[in-house]
């Protein structure tokens, strides 16, 4: 990670936006960040959390997003500037507190949500659009285009924050998060933090402090006018500028990432002198007076933005109040079929767009050109598809769950969660899990389908949830499950860390985000006091695990908790030696005869076993195993042979 | 039989509820594997070329003149209890093993005997547990022998043990079997298993004779009607008793056949074979002589092992009264009737026999 905390005025650092988006709330001087990892989201807090101590500022990852919103609104209410962050489903997590807060207003600290987006959902169960949402909690929206802007941007919207007394989101995307640029450093503020929950807010008429949503149309009304200004601070916002002819052939109204792309697609078509860019900085109130004097510019125009067609949609609203003799531009977009309203958007979709419009032709690139990079690509790529790491615990556990559940007979299967374990879905967990929706969704699904008994319902149902996971949300749907007799089996994935988001520390660790020991939460203890029966089960021993699972889906009663505690692969291997090493014995590996058909690099698909096709042997890939030797019990002629490293 | 798999063992045997659960498709393999009275198919194995799950399931096709032939030298006989070189009726002369023994202990002692003698070094058994469950057990000594005497009744995937000895294990092996799983052992005889075990390491298989099996369902039955830790052994008494006895140290008690027929493996409806035609000696309880066995040897292995016995009076053997060698013939000529009239009928074609490799004359005198 780059050095947030550099104090260097005026110098340059090589940033990734969310450290940028992570200096800029340390140059506007916070003093609390609290955020749950998600990524792309998860390098704003675990920057902070680093330079924590030192700089003198509180972090935490919380146990969830809603917990990490309201801590910082608390620091808020204390006077303390703060900050949360998450990714885009973490706004669902907390917008019931948002759309409370939102009418109570914040402190004397200002408090600002940074929301990640992820178009084309490349690490995401969806790929939610933000700025809608902030929209309907009637929040104030602004965009960064680049790092440089993610940085100033950050640290401007503390000061918007507290003028307006409302929260402000920062909405970034994972093009802006995690691509890297240059960013301009600015001054580190000095002032000790002094948190003080006021008692008495109005001198004159002895009013106690409140963060109360009542009077709700009174608050609403308020909450109207701070919105009121925030659109008339919008106005005159340098964030939001106009590039290009003063009478351009087409105008293109975009924001963020797709600013970026803009100017790539006009650079890549020499349209300088006939294409204009009106990038918004400032989403949400819309600057209505600073886009209406720009939006006539072009009787064509182009709205580039990435997942809804929120400025699409803002624009044609506005334009609906023009004087009915008004001229109208024609509008491309979503709306038109231009532009995606679903993934990612890149130059070239930009291109096509322009091309299109203005009737140009434009090849922008050899016809065979994606074959030939697809090629080379794969020139230099082992072929392999998305799976668990070498070593991973959930590889064996997923192995269990299979068997277990065949052997079981009744068709049972799994609902999924939100994890590593996500990858269950595919060949990596041997296909195994059938529903997956948000934190916690899982075992709230199974709640449903354990009660489905007296309707001839008696496919078992296990209920898969990662430890992270299941501080974060699991836990009100597994004492639900015990209160209502529900019949499933939770199986926690206990690896000992936020695995899937960078190995954050959870209460499950004993370890903080700043580098404490602290308390360690027992999952176990935890949920025996909730009258679970629980099991504790050694992912690798194979055997033991289907025994236990077969065991307690045969049985009746409620919902029961089986714990597979394995350390994530990938921290152990910091930490420790392989623990075997491991060799095929060639005369025993019968390949895919019959007896065997080559079930490890066929079925069981750990990376660290290759298939030798010339030899018809399975070889051990000994750059990538691990040594966890868990294969050596898949292997059916006992071929693959562990020794003691 | 060529370019058959996992699955069509699946599709044909498994789920056609034909599946004896003899064990011969599970042991070695990593994708059939036995759980609670089932076979299941944990993945999808793509050998369809050399699948040895489909070849040796004896409820795959079967060609009883093949087999007949590798193992008797000659074809498939009229003879309603297979190929016999002697017949009569036998107990041991151990008290020990007799007091164990279902009827006359004549399996422990031929078992015990081959280890003494050096024809074995262990035998494949059905062991109950203490609350009368029976897994497959490789018994290593007579003490082991000792602890497998007596019968459940229930279907047990014995071969699934003996399929886990690897090929390259010297040890000579003694089976018991029940006919469906003789007859796997006679097929893995004519076509010698590649990549498993040595079948020619096995030397004696002793066949049970047998009318139906219980499927292990029964278990969870039983279990919910007695203590099953107090059960001693259990007894189903040849016609016309019609009854299931349960032997506990307090006294007996009993179960109408009609309750327990439910529980029969249907696969049994299709079984020709009730005396374990292809074993090298078969044995079975002798109607109306509690404490005997009736014997049946036939093959020079098993012919030797009983003039061994009688040598060193390790049996007290004695002759098959006539009538009841009657009665056997009959009840197994019976079977056999029965049977192929019920592949006839799943079938619906006298020329489809499902797994049966029969000659048509066979056929049509059985069918008549």
């Amino acid at each position: 990670m780059a050095n947030i905390e550099i104090d260097a005025p005026e110098t340059s650092q090589l940033f990734i936006g969310n450290e940028a988006i992570a200096r800029g709330a340390l140059e506007a001087g916070i003093g609390f960040a609290a955020a749950y990892p998600g990524t792309p989201s998860s390098e704003i807090l675990g920057s902070l959390a680093q330079v924590a101590k030192k700089i003198g500022i509180y972090a935490e990852w919380s146990i969830n997003e809603m917990v990490a919103m309201e801590a910082a609104a608390g620091a808020s209410f204390a006077g303390i500037r703060s900050l949360a962050a998450m990714k885009q489903n973490g706004i669902n997590v907390v917008s019931d507190f948002l759309a409370n807060l939102v009418m109570t207003g914040t402190g004397k600290g200002g408090l600002a949500l940074v929301s990640c987006d992820d178009p084309s959902a490349i690490s995401s169960s969806n790929e939610q659009d933000t700025r809608p949402i902030a929209k309907w909690l009637d929040i104030p929206l602004v965009e960064p285009g680049d790092f440089q802007e993610a940085k100033d941007m950050t640290r401007w919207l503390f000061d918007l924050a507290e003028e307006l007394g409302t929260v402000c989101i920062l909405r970034s995307v994972t093009r802006i998060a995690h691509a890297r640029g240059n960013v301009k450093l600015g001054e580190l503020p000095t002032k000790q933090h002094v948190a003080y929950f006021e008692q008495i807010h109005d001198l004159k008429n002895v009013m106690p402090t409140t963060f109360i949503p009542m009077p709700s149309p009174f608050r609403h009304f308020l909450l109207h006018m701070k919105l009121e200004k925030a659109r008339e601070k919008f106005e005159s916002s340098p964030f939001n500028r106009y590039l290009g002819p003063d009478k351009p052939d087409l105008l293109i109204i975009t924001s963020g990432s797709c600013w970026l792309y803009s100017q790539d697609a006009i650079e890549a078509l020499k349209l300088r002198y006939r294409v204009g860019i009106l990038k918004l900085g400032t989403l949400w109130p819309l600057p209505e007076r600073f886009v209406s004097e720009h939006v006539n510019k072009s009787n064509k125009v182009l709205f580039v933005e990435e997942i809804d067609p929120f400025i699409e949609r803002s624009v044609m609203e506005l334009a609906g109040n023009l004087p009915p003799n008004a001229a109208r531009p024609t509008f491309y977009g979503k709306r038109s079929g231009h532009i995606n309203a679903f993934g990612e958007i890149n130059p070239d979709m930009v291109i096509k767009a322009i091309s299109t419009i203005l009737g140009l032709e434009y090849q922008p690139r050899d016809v065979d050109y994606s074959k030939k990079a697809e090629a080379a690509a794969k020139s230099n790529v082992p072929e392999r598809t998305m799976t668990f790491c070498a070593g991973c615990p959930h590889r064996a556990t997923f192995w269990s769950i299979k068997n277990a559940l065949k052997l079981d007979g009744r068709d049972g299967f799994v609902t999924g969660d939100i994890g590593c374990y996500s990858m269950a879905l595919g060949p990596a967990g041997f296909f195994q899990v059938r529903t997956m929706h948000c934190m916690g969704g899982g075992a709230g699904v199974a709640n449903g389908l354990g009660k489905l008994g007296q309707f001839g319902f008696d496919q078992p149902v296990i209920a898969v949830v990662g430890d992270s996971t299941f501080y974060h949300a699991t836990i009100p749907a597994l004492i639900n499950g015990i209160y209502n007799q529900s019949k499933f089996t939770l199986v926690i994935l206990d690896n000992n860390a936020t695995a899937m988001t960078g190995f954050q520390p959870h209460p499950g660790t004993g370890m903080t985000a700043m580098g404490e020991p602290t308390k360690v939460v027992s999952m176990e203890a935890l949920c025996r006091s909730l009258g679970a029966h629980v099991e504790i089960c050694d992912p690798f021993d194979l055997k033991a695990t289907t025994d236990t699972l077969l065991k307690m889906m045969a049985k009746d009663g409620g919902t029961k908790v089986a714990i597979m505690r394995r350390q994530c692969e990938l921290v152990r291997a910091k930490k420790e030696n392989p623990p075997y090493k491991m060799h095929i014995d060639v005369d025993k590996c019968i390949g895919e005869a019959c007896g065997c058909d080559r079930l490890c690099t066929r079925i069981f698909l750990c990376p660290g076993l290759v298939w030798d096709k010339k030899a018809g042997k399975s070889r051990i890939d000994e750059v990538i195993c691990s040594g966890c030797g868990v294969c050596a019990d898949v292997c059916p002629q006992g071929a693959i042979i562990r020794e003691a490293a | 039989m060529a370019n058959k798999g996992c699955k069509d063992l699946v599709s044909e045997v498994i789920d056609s509820k034909l599946c004896a659960l003899c064990g011969a498709c599970t042991g070695n393999c990593p994708y059939l594997s036995y759980y609670r009275g089932r076979i299941t198919l944990l993945d999808n194995c793509s050998r369809a070329d050399e699948a040895q799950c489909y070849e040796y399931c004896p409820r795959t096709y079967i060609d009883m003149d093949a087999i007949s032939q590798k193992i008797f030298g000659m074809p498939y006989g009229e003879s309603e209890t297979g190929t016999i070189k002697d017949v009569f009726i036998a107990r041991a002369t151990d008290t020990i093993i007799r007091k164990k023994a279902q009827y006359g202990g004549v399996v422990t002692t031929l078992l015990s005997l081959a280890m003494t003698e050096g024809l074995i070094h262990g035998a494949i058994l059905t062991k109950t547990s203490d609350d009368k469950a029976s897994a497959p057990f490789l018994a290593q000594n007579l003490g082991d022998m000792l602890q497998c005497a007596g019968s459940s009744y229930m279907a047990c995937p014995v071969l699934g043990r003996y399929n886990q000895i690897t090929k390259d294990d010297i040890n000579k092996l003694g089976i018991v079997a029940m006919p469906c799983q003789v007859l796997s052992i006679a097929k893995m005889k004519i076509d010698p298993p590649q990549n498993r075990v040595n079948i020619g390491n096995v030397k004696l298989v002793i066949g049970l004779f047998c009318t139906w099996a219980l499927s292990p369902d029964f278990h969870q039955f039983l279990k919910a009607n007695l203590d099953l830790s107090k059960v001693k052994k259990f007894d189903i008494p040849p016609p016309p008793a019609n009854r299931f006895d349960v032997y506990t140290a307090s006294g007996k008690s009993s179960f109408p056949l009609e309750q327990i027929r439910k529980f029969t493996m249907p696969t049994c409806a299709y079984c020709l074979d009730m005396t374990s035609e292809f074993a090298d000696v078969s044995v079975g309880s002798v109607e109306g002589m509690e404490g005997w066995n009736t014997v049946i040897v036939r093959t020079d292995a098993g012919a030797d092992l009983i003039e061994t016995a009688r040598k060193k009076r390790k049996l007290q053997i004695d002759e098959l009264p006539a009538s009841n060698l009657e009665h056997l013939k009959e009840a197994a000529l019976l079977k056999k009737k029965r049977a192929l009239n019920e592949i006839v009928k799943r079938s619906g074609d006298k020329n489809n026999l499902l797994y049966l490799g029969l000659s048509p004359q066979l056929t049509k005198k059985l069918l008549a």
